[in-house]
């Protein structure tokens, strides 16, 4: 039995640690895509990203295949994903939000693996702006949502906004709101919480301050607890806006936020490029994604008693399930 | 394959160093340290902050032991002085140390790639960078064993081993238990934290979550390592805790290699853990029969 049993732990250590040799003897070049947890907006960027690599005429089997890891939002197992990439000998690294994103680029260091990442809010903070690597930023069209809450609510004062304090593309958010904010007659209460579980208390907190909304930002941990905080803001009678589509789906009002889909689009047609040896990572701007969406979730509007002006409807796209 | 080898052996030297820390509360002093959570991404966050400011990397190296000598301190003293319950002080500290690792380094901070780590200094070069990583991780795990080695066999060091096994004869000796109990937190959470500098070196950036999971980690790994050597007296603790790491980052390894579908990874690890485990006590099993 002791013997079986070393004899099957051996084995299993042997036989995918050798698999990972063999694979490097292909021709067909291998994608390495590192996602850092399992969350729908990174999820429609993986989608997006290989939707992005078809359109741009890249067949999966025969121009490339792909190798899909998720790091299950822990930055060791982030780190042992990069490096076995790396020594794999991956064509290019396609990495899904920030710390994934630095993962891979510290493995593809010593052989100079491309690496393409997205959903990154602040490449040029996070110092992957420059090196051979590149991707698409998924920064907040934080103007065109303080425009929308005027347009929706026009007598409303404050914006109840809660962030995790250890996210960074939360506290550069924080900052762009708390900058921008006063030049459409509002005040930010920005409320920051350290783990999932203060969430909802922070919910209570703001609700006790009398804000006028809540808006999110892509805060994991927030976004995360989304409907816990709904339930609370609902029988509070006060809207809550989201920063993409999916929140919207989940009861938000309303939103104007990227589509990550699209996001990963953008992402995989720069992949391509580099894959065909038309450009270099090294050579290409991290892209910005100025094209944005107005989403409203008709019963949630209905619910609030908010109704959209004429001005404005025809921009919108109803996205309640 | 030689690669990730390679990449992965490195990865276990360098958290034998954390291993070694929790060994030493965990193991030696019979003490659950949850500092650990909070001083491993502190040796980061203070090792990021430094290196981005130009300092040498190889003094980041002491200055992380000492931040993390200081935060084993803090709880050493809620413990013994503050008469605290053993979990409950390091939650405390840990708890704390979030707060101050944001106020150190933010919410992440990243080493521009132009800045020397202390793996690729002068001496080193002509060797790629892989290698250099595999060298100096190996270096800096077998130099903190064998010093911890020679300190247990010094009088202090004994007294230290005697406080988790035999406490009444700590106190017949006449000795204080609670400076001996504080010495053991701050050399475990001095490791730590050199653990958590050697990281970020490595990985060139620092995030204030880092730390999740790392108690959970260094216990795994010391009970891995102990599990295995049980029968065998002769390998020493530290060892045992260095191994336990390595085999820990084998397993993530080998449940990414294997290619199954990524939401099992942490299954497959888990299996494997278990599947370690069961052959080190059948082993002890086995023997006791014949």
């Amino acid at each position: 039995m002791k013997k079986a049993l070393c004899l099957i732990l051996a084995l299993v250590f042997v036989c995918s640690f050798a698999a990972c040799g063999a694979e490097s003897g292909k021709s067909v070049p291998v994608i390495g895509i590192s996602q850092y947890g399992e969350h729908a907006s990174l999820d429609n960027c993986r989608e997006g990203f290989l939707a992005g690599l078809a359109e741009a005429g890249l067949v999966e089997g025969t121009d490339y295949t792909y190798d899909y890891q998720n790091a299950g939002f822990d930055d060791n197992i982030a780190t042992q994903i990069a490096q076995n990439f790396s020594s794999k000998n991956v064509a290019l690294m396609c990495a899904i939000a920030t710390p994934a994103a630095t993962a891979c680029y510290a493995a593809a260091e010593d052989k100079d693996i491309p690496v393409v990442f997205t959903a990154i809010t602040d490449p040029v903070q996070a110092h992957l702006d420059s090196g051979n690597i590149t991707g698409t930023s998924d920064k907040l069209p934080v103007d065109a949502q303080l425009e929308l809450i005027r347009a929706l609510q026009p007598d409303a004062k404050t914006i109840g906004i809660l962030y995790t304090t250890s996210e960074p593309n939360s506290v550069s958010a924080i900052a762009e709101y708390e900058e921008k904010a006063p030049a459409y007659g509002f005040t930010v209460e920005a409320l920051g919480v350290t783990a999932q579980s203060e969430v909802t208390q922070g919910a209570d907190t703001l609700i006790r301050k009398g804000v006028d909304c809540f808006s999110n930002l892509t805060d994991n941990n927030v976004v995360g607890v989304l409907p816990s905080i709904l339930e609370k803001t609902n029988e509070a009678g006060i809207p809550v806006y989201g920063s993409e589509v999916e929140q919207v789906k989940l009861g938000c009002v309303a939103c104007a936020g990227i589509d990550y889909f699209l996001l990963g689009k953008d992402t995989g047609a720069m992949a391509a490029k580099i894959l065909r040896g038309e450009a270099k990572a090294s050579e290409m701007e991290y892209k910005t994604i100025s094209e944005y969406a107005y989403y409203t979730n008709s019963a949630a509007l209905a619910q609030m008693q908010i109704t959209v002006p004429d001005s404005i409807a025809s921009t919108m796209q109803d996205a309640a399930a | 394959m030689t690669d990730l080898i390679i990449s992965t052996l490195t990865q276990g030297f360098i958290y034998a160093l954390l291993s070694y820390g929790v060994f030493i509360t965990y193991k030696i002093l019979d003490f659950p340290d949850l500092t650990v959570d909070g001083s491993f991404p502190l040796g980061a966050a203070v090792t990021a902050v430094l290196l981005t400011r130009g300092v040498h990397p190889y003094l980041t190296l002491p200055i992380a032991l000492a931040v993390g000598a200081l935060a084993g301190l803090v709880t050493g003293l809620i413990h013994v002085r503050g008469h605290v319950r053993d979990l409950l002080a390091g939650i405390i500290t840990m708890t704390a140390l979030f707060s101050v690792n944001l106020q150190i380094a933010g919410s992440n901070l990243t080493v521009e790639r132009k800045v020397d780590t202390i793996f690729n200094l002068p001496f080193l070069s002509g060797i790629s960078l892989l290698y250099r990583k595999l060298i100096v991780s190996f270096v800096l795990a077998l130099l903190c064993k064998l010093i911890l080695d020679a300190y247990f066999r010094t009088k202090n060091g004994l007294l230290l081993r005697a406080v988790g096994d035999n406490s009444t004869l700590v106190t017949s000796l006449a000795k204080d238990m609670g400076s001996v109990k504080i010495l053991g937190l701050v050399l475990s959470n001095a490791l730590v934290a050199l653990a958590g500098c050697v990281v970020c070196h490595e990985q060139r950036s620092f995030s204030a979550t880092m730390g999740t999971g790392q108690v959970v980690f260094g216990l795994a790994t010391v009970i891995i390592g102990s599990t295995l050597f049980k029968k065998l007296g002769f390998v020493k603790g530290t060892t045992a805790a260095a191994v336990g790491s390595i085999l820990y980052k084998i397993c993530i390894q080998c449940a990414i290699s294997l290619g199954l579908p990524a939401n099992f990874l942490k299954l497959i690890t888990a299996v494997l853990f278990l599947l370690i485990l069961l052959a080190g006590n059948l082993r002890k099993g086995e023997k006791s029969r014949a």
